[in-house]
């Protein structure tokens, strides 16, 4: 329990190297990968995340969070095993052509994988092919799209006519974001959901995975 | 005239009416039908942009060029080109460095000798009459430039580093200014929308000492100054009127009235915040009337400048601005005309003439009012000109939109922006000025 708080806290300071000692004194306790990872990571960014919404924290100090969550991540993922941190899926994410602010996409993606999902991250400037792409190779049930410019937007319609094209639409979730994005422009091109920031990013993915 | 008022505000005094600065970076191709590139790049092209901006929106103050990459691509930065956006930065020469082994830019860098050179023609053609502003591309922006998205983990983790780098930003910044002050310019205008995203702590730590020491620079020089940030920077505005800019311009997530009390405890005037998608880009030119208005009489006329949140954007329609400019020149009509135009029962009956009969042909013309907006101005003398050319020939008529009438009968016309140039009852002209021979062409063919 201490651990975990104290782990958790790690997290929110942002601090990589006492993330990683704290995940390896915990392993080396026998403490079960899943119970760190839900119990302390995915609580310390969680925590940041909601910080975040409310303004009391910002970028810096929630990519450096994000950073030390993947530092410790990165020790628990060869004990998680491939069957129980897929449990809750694949989402793909990436910011749309022409587009290149992925900050905003980036946070999102580490909120995911912080919350216990796998993250394909397809970059920025990423085309509607290469989407398609990860809709067909990656058994992603969710494709979440970022896009920061008021130019840039109308590509999320393109993109999901492309799947609808392809007979993809109605076994893959499309979810937007970006801070010119609204729930109105959302259903307005039948995406299946909107969240204005990370945090309810993931309360979003949860709702629909 | 216009940027004596501008420097008016700025000095604390009450100006006859507010001031106005229509951020036409991009946009400003757009009148002259050139791409982002084509005006970035090329001054001729530029100058040629910038006098149509002076020319249609009679602005107060105008800046010369929007293009916070200019300094970054001198430094070392890769762009890419946007038809229609201004370029952006692709790839960042400290990315795998801590070394800053960068010096500073020189006036015949880049595309410095290009815009020093705008500049002084702009000085010399519009210069006494409008505020000119040279932009430069802030610290904390060109620091992120300089370095990429890691620049946000030194923040936390490297602090001597960011110290270091942001001096030499501050430096970049001061040599700039430095050379767009002696191109003439009246106003330096630091631009740095990375500010919305830090902390206050963060900002009193590595940019309160830059800033005040870049905005004492531009003071020496008896010029004035602006702090832009575009983005929500609303838990930073009272340090940033700490650093002792003249004034302040914030962006559209920002509560203006909220920030002006702020700004006025520092007597530092506030600018802004026409939202750039959803009224100036996509809105109607009511909409456009409607949220100048709006602005102006929440914020008074102290200490206040009417401006877009941030650079527009390309397409935004030129008819827009021109409700926008209206507005400003004539608060009061404006006010009573959106009112008389939002009014619910709207039914004040109009005769509209019988276009299929007419003994000749009928040239009409809606403005919003040809004595207060440029534009219709233009609009209504070429149909002056028609009418003194063809004589009896043809019939003229100006409808302005100042009274309810005549906004009856735009209604019942269906004209959604005015100015509109209408020919037998066809629109033929939106907002668009025709050349002499185009419109003499076209009535001709009426005759
Ligand atoms: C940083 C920045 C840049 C950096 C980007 C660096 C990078 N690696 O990302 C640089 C300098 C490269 C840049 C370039 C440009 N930028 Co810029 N940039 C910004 C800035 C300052 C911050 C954007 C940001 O990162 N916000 C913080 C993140 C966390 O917020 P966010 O992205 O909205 O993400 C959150 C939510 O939206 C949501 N979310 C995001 N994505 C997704 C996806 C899904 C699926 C979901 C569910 C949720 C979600 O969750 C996130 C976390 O809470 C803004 C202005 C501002 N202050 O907001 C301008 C801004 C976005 N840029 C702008 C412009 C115009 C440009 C340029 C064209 C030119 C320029 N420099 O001015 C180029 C274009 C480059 C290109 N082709 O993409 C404009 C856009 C105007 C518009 N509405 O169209 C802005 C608004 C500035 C302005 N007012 O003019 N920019």
């Amino acid at each position: 329990m201490e651990h975990f708080e104290q782990l958790a806290a790690s997290i929110e300071k942002g601090d990589s190297a006492n993330t990683k000692a704290l995940v390896k004194h915990a392993i080396g306790e026998n403490i079960p990968a899943q119970d760190i990872l839900n119990n302390a990571l995915i609580v310390g960014m969680n925590r940041i995340g909601i910080k975040f919404r409310n303004n009391e924290v910002f970028i810096p100090e929630v990519l450096v969070a994000a950073r030390a969550m993947k530092a410790g991540l990165e020790l628990l993922r060869p004990l998680l095993g491939e069957g129980s941190i897929d449990m809750k899926g694949k989402v793909a994410i990436g910011t749309v052509k022409g587009d290149l602010h992925d900050i905003g996409k980036n946070i999102v993606g580490v909120m995911l994988e912080g919350a216990g999902y796998e993250v394909v991250d397809l970059g920025t400037d990423v085309s509607k092919e290469a989407f398609l792409e990860a809709a067909q190779n990656t058994k992603a049930k969710i494709i979440g799209l970022s896009a920061l410019l008021t130019t840039t937007m109308p590509y999320m319609n393109e993109i999901i006519d492309t799947l609808k094209e392809a007979d993809l639409r109605d076994k893959i979730k499309v979810i937007i974001g970006g801070a010119p994005v609204t729930q109105t422009f959302a259903d307005e091109i039948g995406a299946d959901g909107y969240a204005p920031d990370a945090a309810s990013a993931v309360d979003l993915v949860e709702s629909l995975a | 005239m216009g940027k004596e008022l501008l420097f008016a505000v700025f000095r604390n005094k009450i100006p006859e009416r507010t001031p106005w600065v229509p951020f036409a970076g991009v946009h400003a191709g757009k009148l002259k039908g050139y791409l982002t590139q084509e005006i970035l790049t090329d001054g001729d092209k530029l100058l040629e942009s910038l006098l149509e901006v002076n020319r249609v929106y009679s602005p107060d103050g105008q800046p010369v060029m929007f293009d916070l990459q200019l300094e970054a691509e001198i430094l070392g930065c890769d762009l890419i080109w946007d038809k229609k956006a201004p370029p952006s930065v692709v790839s960042h020469p400290l990315a795998k460095t801590r070394n800053i082994e960068l010096s500073i830019p020189g006036p015949d860098d880049g595309r410095l000798p290009i815009i020093l050179d705008v500049m002084r023609n702009l000085k010399e053609r519009v210069g006494n009459t409008t505020a000119l502003f040279g932009l430069i591309c802030g610290p904390l922006t060109l620091a992120s430039h300089l370095r990429g998205t890691e620049f946000f983990l030194d923040l936390m983790k490297d602090q001597s580093f960011v110290a270091n780098l942001v001096e030499f930003c501050r430096e970049v910044n001061k040599n700039i200014a430095t050379y767009y002050i002696e191109a003439g310019m009246d106003v330096i205008a630091v631009v740095d929308p990375v500010v919305s995203l830090i902390s206050p702590k963060h900002f009193e730590q590595f940019l309160s000492e830059a800033y005040t020491e870049i905005f004492a620079h531009i003071r020496k020089t008896d010029r004035f100054s602006s702090f832009f940030v575009c983005g929500d920077a609303t838990k930073n505005i009272e340090l940033m009127c700490r650093t002792k800019p003249d004034s302040i311009f914030v962006d559209e997530n920002i509560d203006m009235v909220q920030a002006k009390m702020i700004t006025d405890a520092y007597q530092i005037t506030i600018g802004g915040n026409l939202p750039l998608t959803t009224v100036m880009l996509l809105g109607t030119q009511m909409d456009n009337m409607k949220s100048a208005v709006d602005l102006m009489d929440k914020m008074g006329r102290q200490r206040y400048v009417l401006a877009p949140g941030c650079d527009m954007p390309y397409d935004v329609p030129e008819e827009n601005v021109i409700g926008i400019i209206q507005a400003v020149r004539d608060f009061e009509h404006t006010k009573a005309m959106l009112q008389n135009y939002t009014r619910e029962n709207f039914d004040i009956p109009v005769d509209l003439p019988d276009y299929g009969n007419l003994f000749r042909p009928l040239v009409e013309i809606f403005t919003l009012d040809s004595a207060t907006c440029p534009a219709c101005g233009y609009m209504k003398k070429a149909v002056d000109e028609a009418q003194e050319h063809f004589g009896k020939k043809i019939d003229t008529v100006e409808y302005k939109l100042t009274l309810p009438e005549n906004i009856a009968r735009a209604k019942k016309m269906n004209i959604q922006h005015v100015p509109v140039i209408l020919i037998n009852g066809d629109i033929k002209y939106s907002s668009y000025l025709p050349s002499r021979n185009d419109l003499f062409k076209e009535i001709e063919g009426h005759i």
